[in-house]
């Protein structure tokens, strides 16, 4: 699936905007992330912990798809934040950008889980549709990640409002 | 180098039982756009009259009416006595470990109608024209075909110790239902004690019912690497569990797919 490295671009920024919120980085780095530079590879490469099944994650094997830079239209992409509203742990707003008319990213643009540690952790390890679409769009080679699911009503509250003002729905 | 996909899929977010629902149709027909808008448009009405009627949080939906004892099963629509008969085979299949009757306040069928809401959806989607279709239903997946030209999809599996990476990767072939206490805190609870618990990190089973898929996910994280040996004995199913050390257990036929894209 090829992204374009506008909406890439976009994508990591605001999830380095998640980031800033939390205040363990350690546990939280995209040491797979293609940065900018719009290349794609798969993100498990650097993953540890599959010993268990004595195989080498090899090296970068796998040449970077190349995207399609020339083909990026400035002006058709949009991205709109929905409301902050509140959820299970605190307020979040969740983004979402479009190209053309068609839904390319939804992420989170702000949470504020108020620095509870219980409600952090469940942040940190429910990281929503945005990883996913994250994780995808760095895997050219993947076409959809099973597990970690997002289900706040608060997240959907936002969506929502955010794809109303985008003329969707 | 890795085989270029034969078109971009058409992509739909669907936002539907408290959660984003995303529905991929993968298109060999450059002329198949306006069957396929057709084709979703099912599957969309498909999803949303599942939230309807098996929502447990909206107070007026025929499950909360039957929870709270307001209806009987036969006054509930269809859908919910076949769901309940579905869920009935799934405790025993699971040897138990999944029971929606034992849940804390009233039978709930939740762990079972995500799923099969999912696989009910991409039943609208027909092959002509189309080489395959991938509903994710928040990590639990439906899919029938692949890519075209015989290339398998290949789907992540969210690393329960790090979302942001991928601990493994399968070839789908059908479902792959992914269940953890990594999503929404602690929130399995034990059949047999009626108490919040899990035994591994994360507990992935493939087959080709996604309903299905998700009760036996959710079965062996609760039930830990015991569960294996009841995936095992199921044909058509296999199970892969991440313990809460992280390594990997699983059945003998799990379909692990190489990290790197072959070729």
């Amino acid at each position: 699936m090829r992204r374009t490295p506008i909406v890439i671009t976009a994508t990591l920024a605001g999830l380095v905007g998640v980031l800033a919120f939390h205040t363990t980085p350690a546990k939280l780095t995209l040491a797979t992330a293609p940065a900018a530079s719009g290349s794609a590879q798969p993100s498990a490469a650097a993953s540890p912990g599959r010993s268990q099944r004595g195989q080498s994650s090899g090296g970068a094997s796998s040449p970077p798809r190349s995207s399609p830079a020339a083909t990026a239209k400035p002006g058709a992409t949009r991205t709109v934040v929905g409301p902050a509203v509140n959820y299970n742990f605190g307020v979040l707003s969740v983004s979402v950008t479009v190209s053309g008319n068609k839904i390319t990213k939804v992420g989170i643009a702000s949470l504020d889980d108020g620095g509870n540690q219980r409600s952090q952790f469940i942040d940190q390890q429910s990281i929503p549709i945005l990883e996913q679409e994250t994780m995808q769009a760095q895997s050219g080679n993947i076409q959809g990640v099973s597990g970690a699911s997002y289900t706040s009503a608060g997240f959907q509250q936002s969506l929502q409002a955010a794809l109303h003002t985008l003329g969707f729905q | 180098m890795p085989p270029e996909l034969p078109v971009r899929p058409i992509h739909h977010l669907e936002n539907v039982m408290g959660t984003v629902v995303t529905i991929d149709v993968y298109t060999t027909d450059a002329t198949a756009g306006a069957e396929v808008s057709r084709q979703l448009a099912t599957a969309r009405a498909v999803l949303q009259r599942a939230d309807a009627v098996f929502s447990t949080w909206k107070p007026h939906s025929p499950i909360s009416r039957l929870r709270r004892g307001d209806i009987t099963c036969a006054q509930a629509p269809a859908e919910v006595s076949e769901v309940l008969e579905q869920c009935a085979v799934a405790r025993e299949l699971s040897g138990g470990w999944f029971d929606p009757w034992a849940m804390p306040g009233g039978i709930d069928p939740t762990g079972y109608v995500k799923g099969w809401a999912a696989q009910r959806a991409l039943g609208a989607f027909r092959a002509s024209g189309v080489c395959g279709v991938i509903v994710n239903a928040a990590g639990d997946i439906a899919s029938f075909g692949g890519l075209g030209g015989g290339q398998p999809f290949r789907i992540g599996i969210a690393d329960p110790f790090s979302p942001r990476r991928l601990a493994e990767v399968v070839y789908l072939t059908g479902a792959i239902a992914t269940s953890g206490t990594y999503e929404r805190g602690n929130h399995l609870i034990d059949p047999h004690s009626g108490r919040p618990t899990a035994r591994v990190a994360s507990a992935s089973v493939t087959g080709p019912d996604l309903g299905l898929a998700d009760a036996l996910a959710t079965a062996i994280a609760v039930a830990g690497e015991a569960g294996l040996d009841v995936i095992e004995a199921l044909d058509g199913y296999e199970a892969l569990i991440i313990t809460i050390d992280g390594s990997r257990r699983w059945t003998q036929h799990f379909p692990l797919a190489p990290r790197e894209a072959s070729g």
